[in-house]
């Protein structure tokens, strides 16, 4: 029996108050300061460079009305086209996955997140590949089949939602596919059992029961569509179709900067969208799904017959229109020396390839990129670590505000951080703005909700009772952590690690803003490459970013199938 | 007792739960090698007094000593640390860590206690002998069954020979007939240690079986401590005599103390007299008397209180026969062993002795 010290106190409590502070202190002056700021700038009415503002007053607001209605109108447009393809689409996919008995259908849903991990902006490049008017690949076939004029045009409020529906809308499968599936299969077969069709059922039972899913879904892919930003600078911006998003980047780079307007425009999008985050999570909180019970189930499938095929035939047109056909026209364009997609006039070349090595700001820009990728990685999974247990396991003081804080930037449009922290950052006397240091700052911070997420999650799959037993085994804390904790937690650790890495390097709304001349990173620049080069360099540019990511992606599918095997 | 006789004093120990108050004002002592029981429904506060005694709960009143060592007292703001409390515990999620193999989870303790490697590898033999998974010992602890995952925390638990192991329903997750079969060998493997230990479980049974003392717990505080004859035969109040078994309460008034030993007159609401016991002294409030369903026998004996009755329903349950009996206490629920069967509606005469028919504080 070891002998206990006299007067342990509670001077545990006292000890972590010393920590939460400053981690408070840190997160708060992370994620709150920039909207504090950009909240100042929004009501400078004098010069918009000054710092702080001689003048405030509400003309960036009212300006917004009067000059800017047309940019409203084309958000509003758009993203209510993009939800509802994205909706359409999501619900139809989710309903023959979870529902029916279509072939192949694990490897089919596993399929379904590639899209996500595309990217808009590599999806937009594509699509303009495809689509754009006369030198697009499907308007170059029509032609040679001999069609008169133009197919398609992706130019246009349609071809923006699209894109945005095709390659951000994936959440709402994800969504609407999990209010499906945690449905217990039970409640529809007890309404079969008392005696009703199968088409009462689904309209009396089953309908209901997932339709709060679905409505939460269709505002939560809304919110997301106004706020997006990479479709509508790389189709919208050359068919002068400009959205809120497009209209603040395109503020801040007139002179001198708009940077009171910008800022103006951003908050109300960051307003408008905090209100519909708010009102779905109200919805979810409300227990409106009853559906959800907490537990997965495999909902009986229906058997579909002969019309199996033709429901396997809706996934893999999808997977063709959002995976297979962007990335072969990319890939065919970047092989050649003028896109086309008659392969009898094709010259092929790796010439696209070795210039975007070679060039001197690409090259710099994908090893920042890398850099940028491992060093937050690096650094931000240590840290979030740190703030999951505050978080999650220890029972400090004020560690609901630490979560409340960490979780903020996920309701702020990514591009609208991005100028928050432009503005903040230009005007502190820490002399980072222009360097990749400001980059890696902000990437931390607007990674912050996933990478807490992605290891709160394995944190809560560690029962406390595992860690509990290693101190009744007599072990002291630290020696607990380094045998029981951080092993439990390794697996959680390096997905969460490979996550930010991969949003790290296709980042682009905050990017855009901080990039500086001399710390160039690759989305930025690839967007750059579209305006100013060919579109074969910028296709090949793409391809190298997209590559890096399916490498980790790859990793991490390994990873956690391993890690399901392992705990089944 | 003096704190040299007890291995573990609790005294009054409350525990909140920011406004819920979860235990409130428990005190017990366990003494040298006994193995007692707390028991009670989920929510009565078992489990947190157990885990208030490993450190894992910080109580806001009381004091908690082992060994005549104060562990924590809130007067003083002393509270030793889990690691430094000297005992074991078995959970109820086991809390096998999966990432390591039976071998690792069972020198665990050993390993934090710096054992050279020849006595720890001693050590972890004879603990692995004693819940017979030798065999198993380089395993991965992720592929092992539920009952084999009971074993190795088990002798994870006693691996470092603490002379304190506590138990929290380490016996749920398993069926019915692992359970029998771990709950012997608890017993004898306790008996065979002489380890201290307290045992939490919601399964009066399992309680009754393995322990020398139970004490019976509902919101938050104690009903009853006793051995388990005691709280069987001797129920004090309601919530025991109903949790603890199973009983027919009849309700009336106290009438006049008979000469013999705690006998006292019972006048049940039909009108009907019995004799019964009063364990307690009368206070004068008492209004029911808890009867056994196992203690009432079909048929007449002497000495005993009579009452006639008519079956009502008759339930086969295999190991005993349930009867529900029409009678003027009432209806009576009788357990008999399955032999001589009574058919229903025939008219019976019920007796049970005055000993077995107890009063209840009010």
């Amino acid at each position: 029996m070891t002998a206990p010290v006299k007067g342990w106190l509670r001077s545990g409590n006292h000890w972590q108050g010393a920590i939460t502070l400053p981690v408070l202190l840190v997160v708060a002056f992370l994620v709150l300061l920039p909207v504090v700021f950009l909240l100042e700038e929004s009501l400078n009415t004098g010069d918009p460079m000054a710092f702080p503002p001689q003048q405030y007053g509400l003309a960036n607001y009212a300006a917004m009305l009067e000059e800017d209605l047309q940019v409203i109108v084309n958000t509003v447009v758009i993203a209510v086209t993009a939800t509802m393809m994205a909706v359409v689409i999501g619900f139809t996919l989710a309903w023959i996955l979870t529902r029916t008995n279509v072939p192949g259908r694990d490897r089919l849903e596993r399929l379904m997140q590639l899209p996500y991990y595309m990217t808009p902006l590599v999806g937009a490049l594509a699509w303009a590949v495809l689509a754009s008017p006369k030198s697009g690949f499907f308007n170059q076939m029509w032609r040679w089949a001999g069609g008169e004029g133009d197919l398609f045009n992706i130019y246009s409020m349609f071809g923006i939602a699209w894109i945005m529906a095709l390659f951000e809308g994936t959440v709402a499968f994800v969504m609407i596919s999990a209010a499906m599936k945690s449905m217990d299969p039970a409640l529809e077969e007890s309404a079969r059992v008392i005696g009703a069709s199968k088409l009462r059922t689904a309209l009396t039972v089953t309908l209901p029961l997932v339709m709060p899913g679905v409505l939460g879904a269709t505002l939560f892919v809304f919110a997301e569509m106004l706020g997006s930003f990479a479709a509508a600078l790389v189709i919208g911006i050359p068919a002068r179709v400009y959205v809120i998003t497009t209209a603040i980047w395109d503020s801040t780079l007139s002179y001198p900067p708009a940077y009171g307007r910008a800022s103006a425009m951003g908050l109300a999008l960051f307003v408008v969208m905090f209100a519909m985050l708010s009102g779905y999570r109200w919805m979810v909180a409300r227990g409106s799904f009853a559906t959800i019970t907490g537990k997965a189930f495999r909902p009986r499938t229906m058997d579909m017959g002969r019309l199996a095929w033709p429901l396997f035939a809706v996934c893999a047109l999808y997977i063709v229109l959002a995976v297979a056909l962007p990335l072969a026209a990319l890939l065919l364009t970047s092989l050649e020396r003028f896109a086309t997609a008659l392969l009898s006039q094709a010259q092929f070349t790796l010439a696209n390839y070795e210039m975007a090595l070679a060039l001197g700001p690409v090259r710099t820009a994908l090893a920042n990129s890398l850099l940028l990728g491992l060093g937050v990685a690096t650094v931000g999974v240590l840290v979030m670590a740190l703030l999951v247990w505050i978080i999650y396991r220890s029972e400090m003081v004020g560690r609901g505000a630490v979560e409340y804080l960490v979780m903020f930037p996920q309701a702020v449009p990514r591009l609208v951080f991005g100028l928050a922290l432009l503005w903040a950052w230009l005007n502190m006397p820490i002399p980072i703005y222009g360097t990749l240091w400001l980059l890696a700052l902000a990437y931390f911070t607007v990674m912050l909700p996933i990478g807490v997420r992605t290891l709160a999650g394995v944190v809560l799959q560690v029962d406390k009772s595992l860690e509990e037993c290693a101190r009744v085994c007599g072990a002291g804390w630290l020696y607990q952590l380094r045998t029981i904790s951080l092993p439990l937690l390794k697996p959680g650790v390096i997905a969460a690690w490979l996550l930010i890495f991969m949003a790290s390097v296709r980042e682009l709304g905050v990017s855009v803003f901080l990039m500086g001349p001399n710390a160039k990173v690759i989305a930025p620049s690839i967007v750059g490459a579209f305006a100013s080069s060919g579109i074969e360099l910028t296709a090949a540019m793409a391809l190298i970013q997209t590559f890096t990511v399916v490498v980790a992606l790859m990793i991490l599918f390994r990873l956690t199938r391993g890690m399901t095997r392992e705990l089944t | 007792m003096s704190d040299s006789a007890s291995r573990i004093v609790v005294s009054d120990l409350s525990i909140r739960y920011g406004e819920v108050t979860a235990v409130n004002g428990v005190s017990f002592e366990v003494g040298r090698g006994e193995h007692v029981t707390l028991l009670g429904p989920s929510g009565c506060g078992k489990t947190t007094t157990l885990r208030a005694i490993a450190g894992l709960e910080q109580p806001a009143i009381g004091t908690i000593s082992i060994d005549g060592e104060v562990m924590y007292d809130a007067i003083e703001r002393r509270n030793v640390p889990t690691e430094h409390r000297g005992v074991s515990m078995v959970f109820q999620s086991y809390a096998v860590w999966p990432h390591m193999t039976v071998l690792g989870n069972v020198a665990y303790g050993l390993r934090v206690r710096k054992l050279a490697s020849s006595e720890l590898s001693a050590k972890v033999e004879r603990a692995l002998d004693l819940v017979q998974m030798r065999h198993l010992a380089d395993r991965p602890a992720s592929k092992l069954s539920g009952g084999q995952q009971q074993r190795v925390a088990l002798a994870r638990a006693i691996a470092f020979s603490p002379t304190v192991v506590l138990f929290d329903e380490p016996l749920s997750n398993l069926d019915a007939k692992l359970r029998a079969e771990m709950r012997l060998e608890l017993r004898e493997l306790q008996r065979q240690l002489g380890i201290t230990s307290v045992y939490v479980t919601h399964d009066q049974e399992e309680a009754l079986a393995i322990s020398d003392r139970v004490i019976v717990m509902n919101v938050g505080v104690i009903e009853q401590i006793g051995t388990p004859e005691q709280i069987y035969n001797r129920p004090r109040n309601r919530f025991v005599a109903d949790f603890v078994g199973s009983a027919n309460l009849i309700r009336g008034r106290v009438g006049k103390p008979l000469a013999n030993g705690g006998t006292i007159e019972f006048m049940a609401d039909g009108g009907h007299v019995l004799r019964a016991t009063a364990p307690h002294a009368l206070r004068g409030g008492e209004t029911e008397v808890a009867v056994r369903t196992a203690y009432i026998e079909i048929g007449k004996t002497a000495d005993a209180n009579q009452v006639p009755g008519t079956v009502r329903r008759r339930m086969f349950h295999g190991d005993f026969v349930q009867y529900v009996i029409d009678c003027p206490l009432g209806q009576l629920i009788v357990r008999r062993p399955p032999t001589n069967l009574v058919a229903e509606g025939e008219d019976i005469e019920l007796s049970f002795s005055p000993e077995h028919c107890i009063l209840l504080e009010g």
